[in-house]
């Protein structure tokens, strides 16, 4: 007799309200029934709210402190730098990783490439680069191909047309659905997790066609999440009864105000000396800068012995963390305040990768995106972009029964654990 | 090394280097990535890239200065990528060779292809390189022995593109000189099929190349030599600026004005060979554009001399020198001349004025070129001259020569067989090379003249001269007819008055700069001469 399966379907940047939302209005007739027979939560993304933390910390159970990862980037130990995080680095083993001897189909998940062993079959997620290094094992590219399996779609292309965004978005799930189909059946498995991401860039796009009835666009929004439930609901169609679904977001979306530059903040306020080459990134940065930030939110103290031109001594890295903390919480736009919290790295993370955590983390107030541009100058800008991240992600459990093991108030580090209790059972 | 070290590309990043695999680029913003490495990038995203020589790296943005990575040199022509893979079409030529030695020298691992056709076309005319050379196996073999120099090398016609292909696909350019072309405008007016022959070589090789760059080695710079002649000599005496107009030039007609700044300035050639050079010009510029491939249009000077380091360590080393009316370059074939007793012969008033540079200062040229590679997508011209000089001016310089090695010479001015002013202004603008790669002209006229003096007249090299004397007069017009040009004019060195128009070259730097470094070069060789 066949074991219990675990399906756990990723749905990127989709809020706990929206899918209430749409669920209720019979957008998403599967998920609506799902919901009837399980238990629904809202859940506490990553401190940032980015992919990169929140998948990570989703994966592995951890702390960010623990899986070594803060953001998509960071700058290479010793160096300005800025490299992008790959799956090697991370420094906590993903689940799959933890147990090889179940089976698995792990299908893009953000920030796992590139595509390491696995007892199944894995395609990494955004970022990657080359598709070949992306899957494993390497051989199965061939199915790839024949679906017309991408990763993601071109941002780059899909930002001039939403027409061409909507044809993309529908194409890359189809091809994922469909990749993920073959290899239900081609591969045996315990746990198969699938991620759809086209969700999350639909927001970035055109949230504001969620928000408005009346946009151009409104009815293709709909018409996409439609298409995602449908594809939710042929997977857990496939399904026994007694096989378990969980579903979840990273993070979730909200309307975006305007963008708020740290770095433009930092440079105007004389933190942040920028030299005169554009160029070279954070190797612009001068000596005497005191912080830094990288994306989205985080502020590094440029300390002495950490960095090449590291000028910061630890006898004053309170009094510039105060300082900085003051000029944050006192940053306003239109007479409103831009940022909602600033933690200290030891409130919020713990593990053995503190040295690689930022010193500060903001979490910004409602329509406020921060960013870390260094190009840039302007500290508020209007942005093509209508929707950003928030804190608003969800957790989704069958079974009424397991009710008991979903917290009330989960956090995307608690994922892992209630699937072992799950499968425990 | 000797000589004081150069820093002047210190400052370039992974964006300039082609070990940097352009991977595409990630919108944190949006989330997003874009792997079309072709495209253009939007302002707010982050370039991804790989590093082919430090994979332990990851992908990180191109922001490594060459200073800080150890994959990058100093040298004295600058920071050099070490073991640095560069590919010389046309290596057995006049200059492949010699540059093909150089660069052997400083460490990079060079290889290159030739189909031999300079040697055949020089036969052709009946003629042959004075400087006996090896034949490239035999090189090949001297420049391991005297060297320690490995070169990898294919006969190959650029024209064949999957032999080529596979070539490149097999060495992994980093960097590509494209001397692989017919270099000759008396040869392409020979005839329609000599004509014919020219274009299709050099622009039909070419562009295929381009194809080949974009599918194989998307990262490695492209240097072409291009010529000075692409410009022609407006008579209006409108500055030769360097490819492309700088952002203060202005154009203004019937009380309105426009910037021509980044635009490709004007070309005027002067030969059907000349217009290939045109061609390529617009071939590569379109490639930059469309493919992200990076290119140095090299517009050099007239070419002459025998001497670097490296072909003097060895007779088997030496580069070809020809002299005959299609192959010869002016200041080659006037020495030849004094040698054999002949007037030096200038065309028409022997005003024309044009750039000159000598074999070594055009090989560091060079050198510093590959060392700092243009960034994807740029393509960047420089005017590769060490002065501006009129030719009837060298003659007068060979002859001052000629007559301390007892060979005392003529003048004569001929009728002029080419389609060109023989008296013109120019104004030449040559300051890329100097600001931003850091030249400094180390070669004087007078100085390699003496050297080729001193080579030329060794009797065994005297007996080929005597050889090929046949060859050396002009006999192609322009026009399409075969003859010799008439003698206008005898006379002695310094007897005639020099026309109204005297060359600018502006290098950006104080004149004294530029001239002193020839003039050390000068004594510093007169000292060894004397020991």
């Amino acid at each position: 007799m066949r074991k219990k399966r675990t399906l756990i379907i990723g749905l990127d940047g989709v809020p706990h309200a929206l899918l209430v939302d749409l669920a209720g209005r019979g957008i998403m007739p599967n998920v609506k029934a799902l919901m009837g027979d399980g238990v629904l939560r809202g859940m506490r993304p990553s401190i940032p709210d980015v992919s990169s933390v929140s998948w990570s910390s989703i994966i592995t159970g951890k702390n960010p402190g623990e899986h070594g990862v803060f953001g998509f980037t960071n700058l290479i130990r010793g160096t300005y730098t800025l490299a992008f995080h790959d799956f090697t680095k991370l420094k906590a083993p993903a689940f799959w990783q933890a147990d090889p001897s179940k089976r698995y189909i792990i299908v893009n998940v953000p920030s796992t490439y590139p595509a390491l062993e696995i007892n199944g079959f894995m395609v990494s997620g955004f970022v990657s680069p080359d598709l070949g290094k992306a899957v494993y094992p390497p051989s199965y590219i061939k199915y790839l191909r024949e679906v017309g399996y991408r990763v993601d779609i071109d941002v780059e292309r899909c930002r001039r047309s939403p027409l061409l965004l909507f044809k993309e978005l529908s194409d890359v799930l189809r091809a994922r659905l469909e990749l993920c189909k073959r290899m239900w059946r081609k591969v045996k498995w315990d746990v198969l997790m699938f991620v759809v991401t086209g969700t999350d860039r639909l927001g970035h796009f055109l949230w504001s066609a969620y928000e408005r009835t009346d946009h151009e666009w409104h009815e293709h929004f709909l018409s996409f999440f439609s298409l995602v439930d449908e594809a939710i609901g042929e997977l857990a169609g496939m399904l026994r009864d007694k096989d378990d679904i969980i579903m979840l977001s990273d993070h979730g979306m909200e309307r975006l105000k305007i963008e708020v530059n740290l770095n433009a903040l930092l440079a105007s306020e004389g933190y942040l000396l920028l030299g005169d080459e554009p160029r070279k990134g954070y190797n612009n940065i001068r000596a005497g800068t005191r912080a830094f930030a990288l994306e989205p939110s985080r502020i590094y103290l440029n300390l002495e012995g950490k960095y090449p031109r590291g000028s910061v001594r630890p006898s004053e890295a309170e009094d510039i963390l105060e300082e900085l903390t003051e000029l944050f919480y006192g940053l306003k736009w239109d007479g409103q305040s831009v940022i909602k919290k600033v933690y200290r790295k030891e409130e919020i993370y713990h593990g053995p990768s503190m040295d690689d955590a930022p010193d500060l983390v903001l979490i910004p107030n409602e329509g406020f995106a921060l960013n870390a541009r260094l190009s840039k100058r302007e500290v508020f800008k209007e942005s093509d972009l209508t929707g950003k991240h928030n804190e608003d992600a969800f957790l989704y459990v069958r079974g009424r029964e397991n009710a008991d093991l979903v917290p009330d108030d989960p956090s995307v580090e608690d994922v892992v654990g209630i699937m072992m209790a799950l499968r425990g059972r | 090394m000797t000589g004081k070290w150069s820093t002047h590309n210190a400052e370039k990043t992974c964006w300039n280097c082609p070990a940097a695999e352009l991977k595409g680029n990630i919108d944190f913003r949006a989330c997003g990535q874009t792997m079309q490495r072709l495209k253009l990038m939007a302002e707010d995203t982050e370039i991804l890239i790989r590093c082919r020589r430090r994979p332990e790296l990851g992908y990180f943005e191109p922001t490594i200065t060459f200073k800080e990575c150890p994959e990058w040199e100093l040298t004295e022509y600058g920071y050099l990528l070490r073991d640095m893979r560069v590919l010389i079409l046309g290596i057995d030529g006049y200059l492949g060779w010699t540059l093909a030695l150089k660069l052997g020298a400083l460490g990079c691992q060079v290889s290159g292809v030739d189909n031999f056709l300079r040697r055949k076309m020089v036969r052709e005319k009946g003629s042959m390189s004075v400087v006996p050379i090896a034949s490239m196996k035999e090189r090949l073999k001297a420049a391991k022995e005297v060297l320690g120099v490995e070169i990898k090398f294919k006969k190959i016609d650029i024209l064949d593109r999957p032999k080529l292909g596979a070539f490149m696909k097999e060495v992994q350019p980093e960097a590509i000189v494209h001397y692989g072309e017919i270099p000759s405008a008396p040869y392409s007016m020979v005839d329609a099929d000599h004509a014919i022959k020219v274009q299709y070589n050099n622009v039909i090789g070419t562009l295929g190349l381009l194809f080949l760059m974009r599918d194989i080695c998307p990262e490695a710079s492209l240097i072409k030599l291009g010529t000075l002649g692409e410009y022609g000599a407006p008579l209006t005496g409108r500055p030769l600026f360097e490819g492309i107009f700088p952002a203060d030039a202005v154009l203004r007609w019937r009380g309105r004005e426009w910037s021509l700044g980044g635009e490709l300035t004007p070309r005027d050639p002067v030969s059907f060979y000349h217009v290939s050079k045109v061609q390529d010009t617009f071939n590569i510029y379109e490639a930059c554009k469309y493919w992200w491939l990076r290119s140095y249009d090299v517009m050099q000077g007239v070419i002459y001399g025998v001497h670097t380091d490296e072909v003097a360590a060895d007779p088997r080393l030496r580069t070809r020198l020809d002299v005959d009316e299609w192959f010869g370059t002016v200041v080659n074939r006037f020495v030849c001349q004094a040698i054999l007793g002949m007037p030096l012969t200038v065309y028409g008033e022997g005003e024309q004025i044009r750039g000159f540079i000598a074999l070594e200062d055009a090989m560091e040229c060079m050198v510093r070129l590959i060392s700092s590679p243009p960034e994807p997508g740029q393509y960047a011209v420089v005017n590769q001259v060490s002065g501006l000089y009129k030719v009837i001016e060298l003659a007068e310089i060979v002859a001052e020569v000629a007559e301390e090695f007892g060979y005392p010479t003529t003048i004569q001015k001929l009728e002029n067989p080419r389609v060109e002013a023989d008296l013109h202004p120019y104004e030449v603008v040559s300051e890329n090379l100097p600001l931003l790669f850091g030249f400094r002209p180390k070669v004087t006229p007078r100085l390699e003249i003496t050297r080729m003096f001193e080579l030329l007249t060794q009797p065994h090299i005297v007996e080929r001269i005597k050889k090929v004397a046949h060859a050396i007069m002009p006999i192609t017009w322009w026009s399409g007819e075969k003859r010799e040009p008439a003698v206008l004019d005898i006379f002695k060195p310094k007897t005639r008055p020099k026309g109204p128009y005297k060359p600018t070259l502006h290098t950006g730097l104080k004149p004294t700069i530029y001239v002193k470094a020839a003039k050390r070069a000068e004594v510093k060789r007169r000292r060894e001469a004397h020991r």
